[in-house]
Order: structure tokens, then C-alpha cells, then sequence
């Protein structure tokens, strides 16, 4: 693809996204914060006032019309879920708030049953808190071990060390799909693969990947998959939980309440089929449905378009940041291609605290990351208290880079006077 | 790039003391030891006392830890300013930058040199850098329970 064609993918999309065409600080927008939430397109925000508008109605009791409206639209994201990331059968994706809420779904319907003094649970040190929280939890309450597959020298997961740590007291598997930090992409294929092969389970956090890869969990063979919809286009407060048919049906529920149960005792219940035994309450409705809105919107640009865009924009990036003597960047460096790491980069820039460029940087209107982004002991494992993280969507343009290069620049010589 | 309102926050002394600390270490000998933290940033001080043998003064400050240039500069400047300070007179100063992070108090004449972080005041989002090191004093001076048993204090609630 050439420059102008890069250009256009961008140009083509901006328009749908209003929040874009502001000025902060007296600049126009940069936003490059997409890892912590992505922004929303006009056809997500109008899927929610739609429903509000006009279907407002609780889902799965009501016989009237608006009831029966605001049902098949809840459950017609579901099936949208399904076919995004190409599971089997819409019963195994499970509306959650968000992802940490999923990893806490299966910690307590499952972990809390399964684990078992000694038995263990191998990590990641570059796990989002997220994905490692819920496990110490449910560790300290089971008595089993947590382990954790450290980083190769360029920052990426060690595959040979996850080998040798593997054995038959490995119980579980669970592993971020694309690290938030270092945008490393990680073989979860070849990890789901080898960990089946002692038995193991597998959970794969595809947070930052489900928004800009195409994704298979059939091919991947994860027994669940979590992901949030905020980062991918979509509202808070929603988002999924993928497992495996069979293992879903085996656990029992998370939180208890309406909506989840079959036959109602006063001192006991039957609890509903997949998925509604494990959507207690009543759901983030008009979340759910703007989610199914933010999947077509992604789907009619097309994936492998946002990724191959993104490839782009990562090696411009890079190139960019590595003209700037002061500035380390974390993880993988990108490929000729650009396809071997996310469209994110976590740096430092030597005195600079991350906290003081991102001050400077939103006096020009760009927005990016500054801090631990919930992977403190990944920092602490790489030796930065905080880095400075700036992220990509494939709204960001080429010419946002500049900029932002540019700004970046100015805040190193603005510091530079004082420490040079 | 606005660099007016930057220069604001970053002034020259800010600037100077974050790279020049005057302050850092620990006291000798170390009277009261507090350790606090910003936990939405990971921003880290450990704040050393020494105080007079009545235990009523402030001796010395020193400071350790990593934060960003408003963090340490705050903690620099405060441990300057708290110099043979009573600690009935150190936790009014607590109160009083508090207040100036708000844009409501400056210092007077004898700790003037604190009015170099007001800056701080038009970047609600920093103000908690500024107070970090403020905040860790007053559980310093305070000997407070909840810090001893957590073993540093947060000063998320600060805002």
C-alpha cells in the first residue's frame, strides 16, 4: 500500500468519529491513548440513542413490542460476537461490564472449584492487572501456585521458558494476547497447544488484540477468551466472555439473580441454559446492542484493512521514535512489515518523567498514556517506574505523528536546557 | 506548542530542584520514617525526620523516591521550608498548601519559596503530585495508625 492509500484509510474513517474533530489546549485532538479506550463512531453513539429512543425495554420477559425489540437486538449482538471472533455457537459468548469482570467469572466458577493446594497457574510477568489479580485471589484462597513466564531479551514472552515451566501440575494457562505495554504479540496458538498437552486450561486477555486483528478462537484453541468493548469502538461497561461449550455448561454460575435462573424455590433454584447463567441482572442493554453496531462498523472497514493499516503506522512510529537519541521504546521493535508487535509505543525519555510529557504534550492537544498502565510489576520487571505510552487506532493519521514527534522534540529540549 | 501556561508550572526553581535535589537522603538520625504513594501513577516518596529531643521541632527532612519533576520538586522545597518548624506549625503548613493547590492560600513572606508550586493550582490533574510528599509529612507527624499498619500512605483521596 502506498502513502496516499495510508492516508486514505484514515481520511475515509475520521468523519464517523465526532470526538475527533475538537481542539484541546487550542490544537487539534491527538489521540493516541486507544490502548486505555478507543473512541466511538457516529453509528455506535446513534445505536444507543436509537435503542433509547425507541426500544427501551427490559430483555427476555417482556411479551410486549418494545420488550420483543430490545431482546433480538441485545441477543443479535451475541450472535455478532460469535461470528467476529468465530466461535462455534452464540451460547458460548457471555455479556460481562468488562473483561476483568470475565477473567473474575471464570476465577470463581471455575478456579475456586478445580484448583487445589499445589496445583498451578501459570502467568505472565507482562499481564495487565486484570489478569493477574483475580489468580493471586483465587490462589490465596486454594493454596495454589502461581507461576510466570518472564520476557527474551527483546522483550517478548520466553516460549522456551514457558516450555520448561509446563508440567502436569499446571492447571491453568492464562495469558494476555497482546501486552498493553510492551505490544508484543504472543503465540497463543502454540501456548493453547502445548498447555492442552498436560491437561491445562487456557485463558487468553485478547483486550488489545480483538480490536485490531483478525481473530479465530477456534484456530487458537482457547478454552476462554475475554475482551472488553471500549477498546474496540464499543461504549463501557460492556463486555464478553468466550469458552468452550462443554466447560461453560460444567461450571456453575458466578453472581446470582434474575435473569440467570430456570425455576425459582424459595430455598432453592434451576439455573437457566448458556449463556443466561451467567448474565445475572439485568444487562448493560444499550451497551450490548451499540457493541453489535461498533462489530459492524469494524467489519464493514474490514480487519484485515485496520491491521494492515496499523502495520504501517507502527513502523512509521518506530522509525519516528528512533531518530530521537532520549528515547528508549519497550518491547519488540517492529519488522520490515510491521506486523510483529501492536500499533503502540511504551517509552522513556531519559529526565523527562512520564507524568511531565504528557503534560506538555496535551498542551498540544495530544493525548497519550503516562504511568505503570496496570502492569506494575512489568515495570518494575523491566527496570521503569512509569513509561510514557502513546497508541494507535486506524483513525490516527501519519501527519498526527509528525506532531506528535515533533511536540516530543520540544518537550526534550524544553527539559534538555535544564539537564543538558 | 503552548509553552506560556508550561512555564507556569515548570518554573525555573522546579525545574532546578528536580535535578538538583538539596534534600534527598535520610536524616541522621531518623526520628520518624513514612513511606508514600500516588497509586494511579506509581509515584514513590520516603520521608526521613529528625526531630529536637522534646520531639515538638523538625530538625531535618530529607527525602527519597521517584516521581515526576512536580513530585520531587514539592518534596524538595517542602523539606526547605519545614526546617526548624514545629510540628504544630508543619501540619498549619499542610493545611495551608492544601489550600493552595486549591488556589485558595499562598505562604507568607518566610516560606515564600512554596509559592513557586501555585502553577500546580491551573492543572487539577498534577495537583496530587504536588501533594504526595505534603501528604506523607502530615502521616509523618501524625504517627498515624492506618499508615503504620499499611506501611505508607496513599494520597489518592487527595485528589
Amino acid at each position: 500500500m502506498t502513502f496516499t492509500q495510508e492516508r486514505t484509510l484514515a481520511s475515509k474513517v475520521r468523519a464517523d468519529f465526532p470526538i475527533l474533530h475538537q481542539t484541546v489546549n487550542g490544537n487539534p485532538l491527538i489521540y493516541f491513548d486507544n490502548a486505555a479506550t478507543s473512541q466511538k463512531p457516529k453509528a455506535v453513539l446513534d445505536a444507543l440513542m436509537h435503542y433509547y429512543e425507541n426500544d427501551n425495554a427490559n430483555v427476555h420477559r417482556g411479551v410486549h413490542t418494545l420488550s420483543s425489540r430490545a431482546t433480538d437486538a441485545y441477543e443479535g449482538t451475541r450472535d455478532k460476537v460469535a461470528a467476529f471472533i468465530k466461535a462455534n455457537s452464540r451460547q458460548e459468548i457471555v455479556f460481562t461490564r468488562n473483561a476483568s469482570e470475565a477473567i473474575n467469572l471464570v476465577a470463581y466458577a471455575w478456579g475456586l472449584h478445580h484448583l487445589q493446594h499445589g496445583d498451578e497457574i501459570l502467568l505472565t510477568v507482562m499481564e495487565h492487572h486484570s489478569n493477574l489479580i483475580p489468580w493471586q485471589m483465587i490462589a490465596q484462597r486454594t493454596g495454589a501456585i502461581l507461576k510466570f513466564v518472564e520476557l527474551t531479551e527483546t522483550q517478548e514472552f520466553d516460549l522456551d521458558q514457558f516450555k520448561a515451566l509446563l508440567s502436569d501440575k499446571t492447571k491453568l494457562v492464562a495469558v494476555v494476547h497482546v501486552s498493553n505495554t510492551l505490544g508484543c504479540i504472543n503465540p497463543v496458538k502454540e501456548i493453547a497447544e502445548l498447555a492442552h498437552r498436560y491437561g491445562a486450561k487456557v485463558l487468553i486477555d485478547a483486550c488489545q488484540s480483538v480490536p485490531h486483528l483478525s481473530l479465530d478462537v477456534q484456530s487458537i484453541d482457547c478454552d476462554w477468551l475475554v475482551a472488553s468493548g471500549h477498546k474496540m469502538c464499543a461504549p463501557t461497561g460492556i463486555g464478553f466472555l468466550y469458552g468452550k461449550l462443554d466447560l461453560l455448561r460444567s461450571m456453575p454460575p458466578f453472581l446470582g439473580g434474575g435473569e440467570m435462573i430456570a425455576d425459582v424455590f424459595l430455598d432453592r433454584a434451576t439455573y437457566a441454559d448458556l449463556p443466561h447463567k451467567f448474565e445475572a441482572g439485568t444487562p448493560a442493554i444499550a451497551e450490548a446492542i451499540a457493541l453489535g453496531a461498533a462489530i459492524d462498523y469494524l467489519s464493514h472497514i474490514g480487519m484485515e484493512a485496520i491491521h494492515t493499516y496499523e502495520q504501517q503506522l507502527t513502523t512509521y512510529l518506530f522509525q519516528q521514535l528512533g531518530q530521537i537519541p532520549e528515547v528508549q521504546t519497550y518491547g519488540p521493535k517492529p519488522n520490515v512489515n510491521g506486523d510483529n508487535r501492536a500499533s503502540l509505543a511504551s517509552f522513556t525519555t531519559g529526565m523527562i518523567h512520564p507524568h511531565d510529557l504528557s503534560t506538555i504534550l496535551d498542551q498540544s492537544g495530544i493525548a497519550i498514556r503516562a504511568g505503570h498502565h496496570c502492569t506494575q510489576p512489568l515495570h518494575r520487571y523491566i527496570g521503569a517506574q512509569s513509561t510514557a505510552r502513546a497508541s494507535l487506532y486506524f483513525y490516527n493519521t501519519r501527519e498526527e505523528i509528525d506532531t506528535f514527534i515533533a511536540v516530543l522534540k520540544e518537550a526534550i529540549d524544553f527539559f534538555g536546557g535544564i539537564f543538558g | 506548542m503552548s509553552l506560556g501556561n508550561l512555564r507556569d508550572l515548570y518554573q525555573q526553581v522546579i525545574l532546578e530542584r528536580y535535578k538538583k535535589p538539596r534534600n534527598r537522603g535520610k536524616t541522621n538520625p531518623i526520628d520518624r520514617y513514612q513511606k508514600g504513594h500516588n497509586p494511579s501513577c506509581g509515584d514513590t516518596i520516603e520521608l526521613t525526620l529528625k526531630l529536637s529531643v522534646e520531639g515538638d521541632r523538625i530538625e531535618d527532612v530529607k527525602f527519597e523516591g521517584e516521581g515526576c519533576a512536580i513530585a520531587m520538586a514539592s518534596a524538595d522545597l517542602m523539606a526547605d521550608a519545614l526546617r526548624d518548624k514545629t510540628t504544630i506549625e508543619a501540619l498549619e503548613m499542610v493545611q495551608r498548601f492544601q489550600a493552595m493547590m486549591r488556589g485558595e492560600a499562598e505562604f507568607p513572606q518566610e516560606s515564600r519559596k512554596l509559592n513557586v508550586m501555585q502553577g500546580v493550582a491551573q492543572f487539577p490533574v498534577r495537583i496530587k503530585c504536588a501533594n504526595l510528599s505534603w501528604h506523607t509529612l502530615k502521616a509523618a507527624v501524625e504517627q498515624s495508625r492506618e499508615a503504620e499498619l499499611a506501611g505508607y500512605v496513599s494520597n489518592e483521596a487527595e485528589g
